[in-house]
């Protein structure tokens, strides 16, 4: 931040001075931090005696001028010419709600005050009841400021204050900002720069809900404060010195229009992805997709849909009642021979055209909606079992693999992964498994020498064993431990003292309690029950960073890093994070995510039927996956290649017996490949350039794919995977009645040519063409995986064929599987897609409507970059999915 | 079959004096044993019982003269229902199975590929008759079941908490049952030394303070987190209760159930090799899955359970299954469903017939394995109606428990045969005279009106489905 003189008589024209030189044109352009704001106050109002809260935030605080002949209303700036209180109309419980979990607030206020004599403090805002009991309180006492905090650690009246220097006040329009951070410190700025400062511990969770805001006075309106107030803004966390800077340079008129516009198009957003898009893929899209587009009617795509169909315009933005959508909707004449839409479906839909028809997203990506409301409440996640185990490694130094693996129950998969936290619960055998793998871990160390890391001091003793357990919990816990923390872990050293138990005694107990605690099974996170998105502390950050890189948790540099709160610095979270990418960690859970994306867990179990395939050996499934393995890797570290080239990337590796059963040898006499020499993993592994064999190239010509389609190699099952798993499309269930049974192969029909049978089928066709001829390419390849130019009835076997993508109209033909392949490579949607899966698996949560931008984004950035493995991780990790904490919703029945 | 019958007398009469460190022997005191001088009332409990693949409506018709004949013995303590439709668990786009499993009980089509859309009827009733938890001493909640697909939780889990998750992990194997009721906890360190057993104490008094705080009043964390680490809390203080349970709890008379053989048959990865089936002797399945209801009959009676769910047979189970089926002395059918359908791998699964269902065709193979699913069922129904069973008011469990028998209706219309899945098929029990019994009902409404129906009549406030909805109750259920 550039400094300021202190002298300069109107810092309002310093800062438009401080843009100039810093080539801005005008100080309205800057703009203001809104992230994590709860109240908003511009005084724009021209009478009355309402002050609107323009926040956006629900609930909304307004205040009330007690005795509006106090005070004078004009051009944005409310003036209290004699003492009167402003207070909310209700109690200020939102603030509450937000500081009492984050543990930070930043307060700020344009004012002028009226004079440098007045004391008391005089209230300039004030969350409180009267003289003695508050939350908060900025006052003015004589020509300096002072702000009481109420937390554990200080008294109902927030006493010890925070102080800023002698003089530092002015009777002249002034930036004030109070902040304090999690870490407990008070920071004071007037203009810009800091003036105050002092460590206030504790936290504030025990702030009073009752207590309203109250403006130039107490609640029980005995320290009046007389000035102008220009803008005031309260916020749920602490801004950072830079947003400090850039809300002084955006200066005192910086009302609330920007903010507002900003925050109408998030509603939108919201509505839009809540209401309008799951109700468009329910009742819309079935026949007004791209693909289907009838009465050339695409609903799916925001230009196809604002420019209408065959009938004209279906959608006139502003204006429902004249949209053809709406008077169709509410005829009931659409959706045609099917339910029609509820009554509050309907009256969202109207609300939607009369509101302008936001459309915040290129394309309804209907997988993003099938999940009804809350379907993705933020939970707490469980670690999952190699979570567990690489946590204890990392922590304590000792390898419990083995026995957690066996203590441990399985993470079962919930949608498409393991890592899913709203599937993520605990039987007695896991709560058992903790217990005894607490103890297992502490016999396993050397409890002396690792309890030496963090203290000398051997006392069991009050002072110095509550500053052991609170280092040594801050290591293992994630983060720095509350006092009701300390306080409980200190329970134990104190029952090992009174049974005569030594220092060590106690250290092992404790060490087995931390392993045991929530924060430690958990990645816990003060969760925002706010209404508005909030930036993750520094130590969160480190956690999400490292369980999404690693899958462990944060080393001591990122646990430093958090400590001096340089992670929500996106340039230094962005060092670390590629710091940490280079960690063989790193390599490590990328190929956790490629077993768990590929499903490749199912070739564990694989079974085929040994009449139709006598040659199959069990073996064969772990050369598959140690296949598929090695060429992921490859392409995402050795190469860095866009993610996209696992579809048709010239190389692959195999065992001698998988070379053999993808008949390699054979091809060889043709083709050499060529043997590059051993890869990794499996023992025998060897790396195969494939440029030269058109059969092979690319993840979905391994074995590990191709068992999907079963013994008969399903095209219906193979197309299918490709059009959800790859390209992320959807479709319906078979008609009622339909005969599903497989109709097998026969002399002269080949399984293609069933399939053409379907798709030339009237009824059939609109949804086989979807997904089947995305399986044509694969004829070739038997249920496992082996190519064959003929069937056992000797039909020919093609390759060519024509396909349509979700999202397109547009046929593409192919004559080859490689030409199939390297159309899927090709396609955006199928790139896409990859990064989804990703982000997916580093959230642990599905992903949904809202997260599409965002996902967009991070997709754009990681090709700007490459679009491989270690840039679409950086990307992810920087993404506001990352770097934000959602709101949780409000969860129905939830007790 | 080698299969014997676990009743209480068995495990009262102790086998091999074998002790266990848990609060049982109260819980079995509490029942008819010593009922009569304690006059204990008679619990509330709702359990769901799941089969899979279900029953076509023209079949359902036929009433005890066809695949229900297994179910007339018991029919004077059941409700059959007729005509009720699950039209709102039918989501396009989704597996039908996997729908239909996932609506059986809550009324609500999924919410992810291992979420329900809400609860399960018991678990709603389980909240509004132990609002603050059940003791220590009892499970939250017992979810077992015999059964081999498994892509989808759904298909085989059948008890859900409000946000659609899961309300206990599946214990799939007999000694899995065993294990989660009976079983003794191990704690490492807790041995006789008293001194170390204190400290241990002390470990646990202090994980417990942490999970409490994170679960109360000042916790930082949102309703779903907080609902998360109750579940967690629970688990521990059901730990606490096993690991140290007063010596007097393990004298002479605290005696479990045998231990139950290794399970022989597939299960976890291996029982599911992608979808493509497996194959199975009739016998082996119905010795396990007796097996399993006896455990599952004997945790309720022995009051260490009161609500959860049981299934036989995933939803969508895909099984090659061989053997002779016999009920009452006469042999019923042959199966040999690979070679009757002349097909292997998935299509060679008696999953088949239900696909191959044609109302004017004799339908024997699919006849034959819904009779013996009633079969099955009728077992672990009539395991809670012996004389063991009987209460301190003179009713059997069966007959003072709620007990809802459904299966997957994920087309949703229960009389449309064209649709693979027609068969929606709902039975209940008695629940303590809440509910008429004895009769074959058609019911003719949405399953979510009759499932709000039972939650009323058995005290719960909380309903199933959209908040908004206009609930029709359907009082000719109700007695």
């Amino acid at each position: 931040m550039m400094p300021f003189h202190d002298n300069l008589p109107d810092p309002l024209k310093a800062a438009c001075i401080f843009l100039f030189l810093a080539g801005t044109a005008l100080c309205s352009a800057q703009q203001r931090a809104t992230e994590g704001i709860l109240a908003f106050y511009d005084f724009s109002e021209k009478s009355g005696k309402v002050i609107k809260d323009r926040s956006g935030v629900e609930p909304s605080l307004d205040l009330e001028i007690e005795n509006p002949q106090s005070v004078s209303l004009s051009e944005g700036v409310l003036r209290v010419h004699r003492p009167t209180r402003i207070r909310s109309l209700k109690a200020a419980t939102k603030i509450r709600d937000a500081v009492s979990q984050s543990g930070e607030i930043t307060v700020e206020a344009w004012i002028h005050p009226a004079n440098t004599s007045q004391s008391g403090p005089a209230r300039i805002l004030t969350i409180s009841k009267n003289t003695t009991e508050r939350n908060f309180t900025l006052g003015q006492d004589g020509n300096r400021v002072d702000a009481r905090l109420r937390t554990t650690r200080t008294s109902k009246n927030g006493m010890p204050s925070t102080a800023s220097s002698k003089g530092s006040l002015k009777a002249e329009l002034t930036h004030l900002i109070y902040t304090r951070d999690l870490a407990g410190q008070s920071t004071i700025y007037i203009n810009g720069r800091q003036t105050g400062r002092k460590s206030i511990s504790g936290n504030t969770s025990n702030w009073n809900s009752s207590f309203h805001l109250s403006l130039a006075n107490e609640d029980s309106s005995n320290r009046p404060w007389e000035g102008s107030y220009h803008l005031i803004a309260i916020y749920g966390r602490a801004l950072s010195a830079d947003e400090i800077g850039q809300n002084f340079r955006a200066g005192a008129n910086a009302g609330s229009t920007e903010l507002l516009a900003r925050i109408r198009i998030a509603e939108q957003s919201r509505f839009f992805h809540r209401e309008i898009a799951p109700l468009m893929v329910q009742h819309c899209l079935e026949c007004h997709d791209t693909s289907s587009s009838k009465g050339k009617l695409d609903l799916s795509q925001k230009s196809a849909a604002m420019a209408g169909g065959k009938e004209g315009r279906a959608i006139i933005p502003g204006n429902g009642s004249r949209s053809l959508l709406w008077q169709m909707v509410a005829d009931n004449d659409m959706p045609e021979d099917r339910e029609p839409l509820s009554q509050r479906e309907k009256a969202s839909l109207k609300k939607w055209i009369d509101d302008g028809a936001h459309w915040p997203v290129e394309m309804i990506d209907p997988l993003a909606y099938k999940s009804g409301p809350n379907a993705n409440n933020r939970f707490v996640r469980r670690l999952t079992v190699p979570e567990y185990i690489e946590t204890v490694r990392a922590i304590l130094g000792v390898d419990i693999a083995e026995q957690a693996r066996k203590l441990l129950p399985a993470d079962l998969r919930a949608d498409g992964f393991s890592n899913t936290a709203y599937n993520l619960g605990v039987d007695l055998k896991h709560v058992e498994a903790y217990s005894r793998l607490a103890s297992i871990a502490v016999q396993k160390m050397d409890v002396t020498k690792f309890a030496a890391r963090f203290s000398s001091n051997r006392s069991l003793t009050q002072k110095p064993m509550r500053a052991h357990i609170a280092k040594l919990g801050k290591w293992i816990l994630r983060g720095p431990l509350e006092e009701h923390e300390i306080n409980t872990f200190r329970g134990i050293s104190t029952a090992v003292a009174a049974n005569g138990g030594s220092f060590d005694q106690a250290m092992t107990y404790i060490l087995e309690a931390m392993l045991q605690s929530p924060r430690f099974i958990y990645l816990m996170e003060k969760q925002n029950k706010s209404s508005t998105p909030l930036p993750v502390s520094d130590h969160e950050m480190a956690s999400r960073i490292s369980y999404i890189i690693w899958g462990a948790p944060p080393d001591l540099q990122l646990m430093e890093a958090a400590e001096k709160k340089q992670l929500s610095d996106p340039s230094v979270a962005e060092q670390e994070v590629r710091r940490m990418l280079a960690d063989p960690r790193a390599h490590r859970q990328s190929k956790h995510f490629a077993y768990e994306w590929l499903h490749l867990e199912r070739l564990k179990h694989l079974n085929p039927d040994r009449k139709k395939y006598p040659a199959w050996n069990n073996l064969l499934a772990d050369d598959m996956i140690a296949e598929t393995i090695a060429f992921f890797h490859e392409i995402a570290w050795q190469e860095k290649r866009p993610l996209a080239d696992l579809f048709n990337a010239q190389f692959t590796y195999a065992t001698p017996r998988l070379a053999q059963h993808y008949r390699f040898a054979r091809e060889q006499n043709n083709s050499p490949a060529i043997n590059t020499g051993n890869a990794s993993g499996r023992k025998g592994l060897t790396r195969y350039d494939l440029s030269k064999i058109p059969s092979r190239g690319g993840l979905l010509t391994h074995g590990s794919f191709l068992t999907i389609g079963g013994d008969s190699a399903s095209m219906v099952t193979r197309g299918l995977f490709i059009l959800h798993d790859l390209l992320r499309g959807s479709i319906k269930d078979p008609p009622p009645g339909t005969d599903t049974t497989p109709i097998p192969s026969s002399p002269g029909q080949s399984q293609r040519a069933i399939a053409q049978v379907r798709i030339n089928d009237k009824s059939c066709g609109g949804c086989h063409q979807k997904f089947e001829p995305l399986a044509f390419g694969l004829e070739r390849y038997d249920g496992l995986g082996t190519f064959k130019k003929f069937d056992r009835f000797k039909n020919l076997l093609r390759e060519d064929g024509e396909l349509v993508l979700p999202g397109d109209a547009k046929r593409i033909a192919y004559q080859s599987s490689a030409e199939l392949m390297d159309i899927l490579a090709g396609n955006e949607r199928v790139a896409e897609n990859i990064t989804w899966k990703l982000t997916q698996f580093a959230l642990g949560r599905p992903l949904d409507g809202p997260d599409i931008p965002v996902v967009k984004a991070i997709h754009a950035l990681a090709l700007e970059n490459g679009g491989n493995y270690p840039e679409t991780m950086v990307a992810i990790t920087l993404s506001d999915l990352v770097r934000m904490k959602q709101p949780e919703n409000a969860l129905p029945g939830a007790k | 079959m080698n299969h014997r019958k676990i009743t209480r007398r068995t495990v009262l009469r102790g086998l091999g004096g074998f002790t266990v460190g848990l609060p049982l022997l109260e819980e079995m005191l509490t029942t008819r044993a010593h009922g009569a001088a304690i006059k204990q009332p008679v619990p509330v409990r709702a359990f769901n019982l799941f089969f899979g693949l279900g029953i076509p409506a023209p079949l359902q018709n036929e009433g005890f003269r066809g695949v229900l004949e297994p179910l007339k013995p018991l029919s004077d303590k059941l409700l059959i229902m007729r005509n009720v439709d699950q039209v709102r668990c039918d989501q396009s786009g989704l597996n039908a199975h996997f729908d239909g499993a996932s609506g059986a009980f809550t009324a609500t089509a999924p919410n992810g590929s291992a979420k329900s859309g809400g609860a399960s009827i018991d678990q709603l009733v389980r909240r509004a008759h132990h609002p603050e938890g059940l003791p220590g001493n009892q499970l939250t909640t017992l979810v077992a079941g015999t059964f081999f697909r498994r892509s989808r939780i759904s298909r085989y889990i059948h008890s859900y908490n409000p946000d659609g998750t899961i309300a206990a992990s599946m214990q799939e194997k007999p000694r899995d049952v065993f294990d989660r009721v009976f079983g003794k906890v191990t704690l490492d360190g807790n041995g006789k030394d008293e001194k170390q057993r204190r400290l241990k104490r002390s470990v646990l008094d202090a994980v417990v303070d942490q999970y409490r705080h994170y679960t109360g009043a000042n916790s930082p964390l949102g309703q779903t987190s907080k609902s998360r680490l109750k579940d967690h809390l629970d688990r521990i203080r059901e730990l606490e209760q096993r690991a140290f349970a007063r010596e007097n709890q393990t004298g002479k008379g605290a005696q479990i159930p045998p231990l139950p053989p290794r399970s022989k048959l597939k299960h976890e990865g291996q029982a599911d090799p992608g979808g493509q089936g497996i194959d199975m002797k009739l016998e082996e399945l119905t010795e396990e899955w007796r097996l399993m209801a006896d455990l599952y009959a004997m945790a309720i009676r022995t009051d260490r359970v009161r609500f959860g769910s049981l299934t036989f047979l995933a939803a969508g189970e895909r099984i090659r299954m061989t053997g002779d089926y016999h009920y009452e002395g006469r042999k019923i059918f042959s199966f040999d469903d690979a070679r009757q359908l002349n097909a292997s791998g998935d299509k060679g699964c008696s999953h088949e017939w239900w696909h191959q269902f044609s109302e004017k065709g004799e339908n024997k193979a699919l006849r034959a394995h819904a009779h013996m699913k009633m079969n099955e069922v009728a077992y672990f129904l009539k395991a809670l109606d012996d004389k063991d069973s009987v209460e301190t008011n003179g009713k059997t469990i069966l007959e003072n428990s709620l007990i809802t028998i459904s299966t997957e209706s994920g087309d949703g219309r229960h009389n449309n045969v064209k649709r693979e899945l027609s068969g929606v098929f709902h039975a209940i029990s008695g629940a303590g005279g809440r509910f008429k019994t004895g009769e074959i009902m058609d019911i003719g409404a949405e399953g979510i009106d009759v499932y709000n129906t039972m939650l009323t009549t058995m005290g719960s406030k909380e309903r199933l489905g959209p908040e908004k909805r206009e609930h029709t109750a359907i009082e000719g259920i109700r007695a």
